[in-house]
């Protein structure tokens, strides 16, 4: 009708601003030109927009730059190759509900597409044949902090997981970092997954704030990257407490249930070794036979979440190794980050003739330390302990092995222990296993969220099943000039079961 | 507009964090919840207050620049499909509950705020936002807005359009106007909050909302039915609301629904021809009256069982089995196209087996999910995607069930929205006076028709595509041409 | 038959709806004071397309009537050469019980709606007070017109799920369905109710209806003051029960919070009690019967000179009841005040004092409402009052587009000219 005409459809009269029409910057990726994909990058052709691309690329880097500016130019296309490609069929079984997008930290925090696992999934896909792996791409997986939050989220059953395993093992090996954020990955890989190198480190992280080297570093102008990094790390360092070694065999309390291996964590046997002693007496009351043997390595957990494939394929193969043949009912975990990545050596270590099958019997046996209490059913006797905890879930333990149920009812069998449930109990507190060091800026906005929702409850501690968090939580709190005793379940747990005081448990 | 004035724009006006211009950056915004549409936005915006949304939007007006709002980007209607060349204003950063206002049961937000918040900020004063559409844990009450969302409570409880009471709007010449009564009932002048829910986001961006909270039941029961077809399902809903019960929610699932979230979700629902989920809340005495005349009515009808929920958990059980239908098709089919359409509840039976016919001549399994009591279907038509011709057949078998549930005088959809996925339809269910008198409204708000461009309307441009999965056009597999 | 107007005779109306059913208008038909030319009654849809097209063409001003019951509401018409009275198109034309769906032409007196419908144990949720005097559906939909029951069932922008409707220019369109649910294409049913004829002549409507409740009981409690009346509003409110309706009357010495709850009879005692038990914390309550239930009779009869809508946050009863008595009293006038606390929807009617006074605590209402976020609008009164308290008040943001969406459906302002909000 003509009245409809004084309204013309802006398309139909062409594109109203001009040298940006799409159909001049089209550019379809073939997959074997790589120069038609260098064209596919950015807005436009450099013929159309030689200038203001490259003057909005650089001002764009602000855009999701929360903690990285890191930019090296690389580039590959296509962006994955053959080996363990993140899988087409574990893409495609995404419907793109968005319903993970409310669980995603970093989504909660810059409310951006391609920050949520749905977006991240949705690059993936690209990255299998339409655009090449560069900086964006890589910056928005690197943001991720693989809490699996998104896999509990999912109604379609989507395996988050292993899509970013399999897309961080391909950016580490063929993605070029720049020297800088190379050199400290390195160096964080080259000490958390060594107890001893660990426990070398954290006394000089000390000196190093002590002594203002962190101040002096930046106004030489040097490492402008590190001390950022090292700060965070620096805060995230608690005082070294003297050392409780788990003996190699610690007999059952009473009857022997269970002949149990114990694997010892890296962060827990240098910076919480009380939760592994504590661990290992529970186990005992419980009525276990606890073996721990008395060299055994990384699980891997840091490496295979950074995709250093080849380093945790090492890691674990010796953990195995350490493992077989002491006839065990179960191996025991009491690090939430460990405890599902060991549950994963089945798959992890699928492809490795010699090994395959062996992980998957080692995967088998393995159960967090709570998950396996409650499995058992509880004899030692509790004696109470009248105090308001809440409860964190590490992201390790509620979303990447489903144990939510068990460490809580562990808590409320204690009598007298009320348990209270931290809002937004989903969200990821930041820790991540490396993410806090490498992504500070974030991690340090989830740490705050989370302690500010702990605080909030009102209990009196709070408890939690990983280190990370733990390391993560106390420093957001000390930050926001607090502090609120933690504990781990096992210590808890210990403590009523050997009769403690609440009071000592508090003073910890 | 040159592309880098552009930028700079709207870098003048949200700062370099606000503005997304990087490709790869912008195809994760190529599509909302419905895959089968993409095309690459040229920029994408985050403002975070309604102040630069105005601005945003005045200097899209100002350089004739098209532009499409997006919330939380779950719609399966296409409706926040970017258009070519234009700015997709994504609105998840306006996340802010501005104010609760118990005593006259209001709470204003603004549109990235996430529908399940709502209800959360108000649990505990004991009262909830109503609307409840199953994303509501993700999507945006903004979206809701723009789509005039429903759920499976709205039977009883109304729509998005029932409970939104107020809204700021940014114009798409940038003025922002208040509409609605807002905190008051009544506003005079015309209903323009009316005809603006719903409108999916073509006459304007929301950027505050009023929204009327209400008072948690005092009683909620649940029960689940069983019956050997679709049709024994069906006659127990009539009796139910034949009996003069409007109940919260009366919910159907056939076989084949059932098996695949059994698979997905195990709920443990029975094995059966149909199951009902039938929920009444209200006051409790007035509740547990209708709800023995509901367990009488399905028995009359030859249910085979009745399960009452006991508890919380359990009525969680059975919605969550509800829930998670769509997700589940992807275990018993690769792909499945949904529709969205409603018949009137007396023609559900013929509707039904015209359906299940339709299937059958076309060799393919469809699943009915769907809200009984207002008589809104979800016909999932499954398929495999990698099977030659089977992507073009479900779409055709599709196309027929909206034909059908038109025929007997229902319409092409009931909470999905038309956007960009159904407008071809839209001349099957109007005239052209109908379309055309529905443009003068568009032209009041939107004369440049800059404002989600080519959405709800079939234009000549864009007739005769089709919905369904996402394929190559010829002209983009020689390279020529990304979207069309 | 000589009387011409704008080179239109009766003759040329006789053309299109038939002999009987056009004439020229009478005293009676005038609104606010304004006289029309003719009086025509269509029979069906195509016959008012006729008559806009040709109005259109001849650029007369049409006032579209349904029972006339609420011809006072606006201002005084700019012009008006042609009433179209809707009462011949009076069917029902479509109830299919089952799915509690109604579809009607919109000439249909309410009252015989509710009769028909009432054979099928369903209703219509609507219930204003000029549904007793004769009135129309489509007027009730022009009108926006509500009344108690608003409180449980919403007002007709919540219950009209589809339109039909003939533009300006004779154009015939429909907008939504006869499904309940259904979000395809714009919401027009919404924007025509309570556009009061100026976007075109609503022809057919479409409702979703009601059971009708078993049994109802109303409790009412007697207020001491205007501090209780607000107090106990809020108290029910936030309680679980589930009224159709919390009224107000406060007139003279009768001054009642009433609560209509309907239901299911186990159902109605359990809440009545409940209510009772709420109510007594403010004062006496007993039960009313029924026909001493709802308020002695809608805003603007009897003595009424002036009938004013109080539209404010519900939470503001109080500060609503003590502005109108405050202004009332220092200015001399007598208030009469019934409501729907439930919802914040006051009606008040004025008599006594001057007509300046009454303007007066008209204005100064105005005034206080609108800085609160609501609105007072003049539902009744003389066109010399309504020449000095314009009828809607200032509409603040949206006058912009609200005369643009009226120039877009009616371009050339034959419809109502002048009645509307902003001199549309």
């Amino acid at each position: 009708m003509d009245r409809n005409n004084d309204s013309p459809d802006p398309r139909q009269d062409g594109n109203p601003y001009d040298a940006t029409d799409a159909t001049e910057r089209r550019g379809e990726a073939t997959p074997t030109n790589q120069d038609a994909a260098a064209q596919s990058i950015g807005a436009g052709s450099p013929e159309d927009l030689p200038d203001d691309t490259f003057a909005s690329r650089g001002a764009v880097k602000q855009t999701v730059g929360i903690g990285r500016k890191t930019e090296s130019g690389s580039f590959v296309f296509p962006a994955f190759d053959d080996h363990h490609p993140p899988e087409k069929d574990l893409i495609d079984d995404c419907v793109h509900c968005g319903f993970c997008l409310p669980t995603c930290p970093t989504y909660v925090l810059f409310g951006e597409e391609m920050d949520s696992p749905r977006g991240r999934i949705y690059l993936m896909n690209k990255g299998l044949n339409e655009e090449p792996m560069n900086d964006q791409m890589v910056r928005h997986w690197d943001l991720c902090l693989g809490c699996m939050a998104c896999v509990t989220a999912c109604p379609s059953g989507v395996q988050y997981d292993k899509l970013i395993e399999a897309t961080r093992g391909q950016v580490e090996r063929r993605y070029e970092r720049t020297p800088q954020d190379k050199a400290f990955r390195e160096m964080i890989f080259q000490i958390f997954p060594y107890p001893n190198r660990l426990r070398l480190m954290a006394a000089p992280l000390k000196l190093y704030q002590r002594f203002g080297i962190g101040d002096a570093l930046h106004k030489a102008g040097v490492m402008k990257l590190l001390p950022k990094r090292m700060r965070a790390m620096e805060a995230l360092m608690p005082m070294l407490t003297e050392q409780q070694e788990v003996p190699e065999v610690t007999p059952a309390v009473g009857e022997r249930r269970r002949r149990v291996g114990f694997i010892k964590g890296c962060v827990q046997r240098v910076f919480f070794s009380d939760v592994n002693a504590a661990t290992v007496r529970v186990l005992a009351a419980e009525g276990c036979e606890v073996v721990a043997p008395k060299l055994q390595g990384c699980c891997g957990a840091l490496s295979v979440h950074a995709g250093r494939e080849q380093e945790f394929e090492g890691f674990a193969r010796q953990l195995i190794d350490t493992f077989e043949g002491l006839e065990l009912d179960n191996i025991i975990i009491n690090a939430a980050g460990c405890g599902s990545t060991l549950k994963e050596y089945g798959y992890l270590l699928r492809d490795d003739p010699e090994y395959a099958q062996r992980a998957s019997a080692f995967a088998e046996k393995v159960m967090d330390v709570t998950e396996f209490i409650q499995h058992l059913g509880p004899v030692a006797e509790r004696s109470p302990l009248p105090v308001a905890a809440a409860y964190h879930d590490a992201c390790h333990l509620a979303h990447a092995q489903g144990v939510r149920r068990q460490p809580r009812q562990t808590l409320k069998q204690i009598p007298g222990m009320e348990v209270r449930e931290i809002k937004e109990a989903e969200i990821c507190c930041g820790s991540a296993g490396i993410y806090n060091m490498v992504e500070p800026e974030p991690a340090t906005e989830l740490g705050d969220r989370k302690a500010k929702n702990v605080l909030n409850t009102g209990a009196r501690m709070i408890v939690t099943s990983n280190p990370g968090c733990m390391l993560q939580i106390q420093a957001s709190l000390k930050r926001m000039g607090h502090s609120m005793p933690m504990a781990h379940p096992m210590e808890v747990l210990d403590a009523s079961i050997r009769g403690a005081d609440v009071e000592t448990l508090l003073a910890k | 507009m040159q592309r880098d004035l552009l930028i700079r724009g709207m870098q003048d006006i949200l700062g370099p964090e606000g503005v997304i211009s990087e490709r790869e950056q912008l195809r994760s915004y190529e599509c909302d919840g419905l895959m089968n549409y993409r095309v690459i936005p040229e920029l994408v915006v985050l403002p975070e207050t309604a102040e630069q949304v105005q601005s945003v939007v005045k200097l899209c007006y100002d350089e004739g620049i098209p532009f499409v709002a997006r919330g939380s980007g779950t719609g399966l209607s296409g409706g926040a499909l970017p258009v070519e060349s234009g700015v997709l204003i994504v609105l998840s950063r306006l996340r802010r509950i501005l104010e609760v206002d118990i005593p006259n049961q209001r709470v204003v937000v603004e549109p990235g705020v996430i529908n399940i918040w709502v209800s959360q900020e108000v649990a505990e004063e004991g009262y909830y936002y109503a609307p409840d559409p199953a994303s509501q844990i993700v999507s945006s009450i903004g979206g809701n807005l723009a789509e005039n969302s429903g759920g499976v409570h709205c039977l009883k409880y109304g729509f998005t359009t029932n409970h939104v009471m107020g809204a700021e709007i940014v114009l798409p010449d940038g003025t922002m106007v208040n509409v609605g009564g807002g905190k008051a009932a009544d506003a005079p002048g015309y209903e323009l909050l009316g005809a603006f829910v719903g409108s999916e986001g073509t006459l304007g961006i929301a950027t505050k909302i009023t929204l009327r909270i209400v008072r948690k039941p005092e009683a909620v029961r649940t029960l689940l039915a069983a019956f050997k077809d679709t049709e024994e399902a069906g006659g127990a809903v009539s009796g139910i609301i034949g009996g003069g019960i409007v109940p919260a929610a009366i919910e159907m699932m056939d076989s084949l629904c059932i098996e695949a979230v059994e698979t997905a979700v195990h709920p443990g629902f029975p094995r059966a021809g149909a199951i009902l989920i039938v929920e009444l809340d209200g006051p409790a005495a007035e509740v547990e009256y209708q709800f023995q005349h509901t367990i009488k009515v399905c028995e009359e009808n030859d249910a085979s069982e009745v399960r009452i929920a006991e508890d919380d958990e359990e009525r969680a059980l059975f919605w969550k089995g509800r829930k998670a239908a769509f997700a589940a098709m992807g275990r018993i089919a690769n792909d499945y196209y949904v529709q969205d359409s409603v018949v009137p509840r007396t023609e559900l039976g013929a509707v039904l087996k015209r359906i299940s016919e339709l299937g059958a001549e076309y060799g393919m399994r469809v699943a009915n999910v769907f809200h009984a009591g207002d008589g809104n279907l979800h016909p999932l038509v499954l398929y495999d995607n990698d099977v030659e011709g089977e992507a073009e057949k479900a779409e055709a078998l599709a196309g027929d069930i909206v034909f059908t549930c038109l025929e007997h005088g229902g319409s092409l959809t009931g909470e999905h929205g038309i956007g960009e996925d159904k407008k071809k339809y839209m001349p099957k269910m109007f005239t052209t006076e109908d379309l055309d008198t529905m443009q003068l409204l568009r032209c009041a708000f939107d004369p440049h028709q800059i404002c989600n461009p080519g959405k709800i309307f079939p234009t000549p441009r864009l007739c005769g595509e089709r919905p369904g999965p996402f394929r190559m056009h010829p002209v983009q597999q020689a390279g020529l041409a990304e979207n069309f | 038959m000589a009387t011409r107007t704008k080179n239109v005779s009766v003759e040329d109306l006789q053309n299109i709806v038939g002999e009987g059913h056009a004439r020229e208008a009478g005293a009676g038909d005038a609104v606010d004071g304004v006289p029309p030319s003719f009086v025509v009654e269509p029979g069906s849809t195509e016959e008012i397309a006729g008559l806009m097209k040709l109005a259109n063409d001849r650029d007369l001003a049409v006032a579209p009537r349904g029972g006339g019951t609420t011809m006072s509401l606006g201002n005084p018409p700019r012009a008006l050469d042609l009433i179209l009275g809707t009462t011949r198109m009076n069917a029902v034309v479509e109830h299919v019980p089952g799915d509690q769906v109604v579809r009607v032409q919109s000439g249909i007196r309410f009252g015989d709606l509710q009769e028909r419908l009432a054979g099928s144990d369903q209703m219509l949720g609507v219930d204003p007070p000029e549904a007793g005097e004769g009135a129309t559906v489509g007027g009730i939909v022009a009108a926006n017109s509500s009344g108690p029951r608003r409180y449980r069932y919403g007002t007709v922008r919540d219950l009209i799920i589809g339109i039909t409707v003939v533009l300006a220019d004779g154009t015939v369109a429909k907008a939504g369905g006869k499904v309940v649910k259904n979000v395809a294409g714009y919401d027009l049913s919404k924007l025509f109710t309570g556009s009061l004829g100026t976007l075109g002549v609503i022809a057919e409507c479409n409702f979703r209806l009601h059971p009708r409740p078993e049994t109802a009981r109303t409790v009412a409690v007697e207020l001491p003051d205007t501090a209780s009346a607000g107090a106990a509003s809020q108290a029910i409110l936030h309680a679980q029960i589930v009224p159709s309706a919390v009224e107000l009357v406060w007139d003279g010495e009768t001054r009642l919070l009433t609560i209509l709850i309907e239901g299911i009879p186990s159902g109605v005692e359990a809440q009545a009690e409940a209510a009772s038990h709420i109510l007594g914390g403010f004062g006496e309550v007993r039960e009313l019967a029924d026909d001493e239930a709802m308020p002695s009779g809608p805003p603007g009869a009897g003595d009424d000179a002036v009938a004013v809508k109080i539209s404010a946050p519900p939470a503001e009863l109080t500060g609503v009841l003590d502005s109108t008595l405050g202004a009332s009293s220092r200015l001399g006038v007598t208030p009469r005040i019934t409501g729907h606390a439930g919802t914040g929807v006051t009606y008040v009617g004025l008599s006594g004092g001057e007509e300046e006074a009454r303007a007066g605590v008209v204005e100064e209402l105005r005034e206080i409402w609108l800085r609160r976020g609501g609105s007072v609008v003049v539902r009744q009164a003389s066109p010399a009052f309504k020449e000095r308290v314009e009828a809607w008040g200032p509409i603040g943001t949206r006058l912009d587009l609200t005369r643009r969406v009226k120039d877009k459906f009616d371009p050339r302002g034959i419809l109502n000219p002048g009645r509307f909000v902003g001199g549309i």
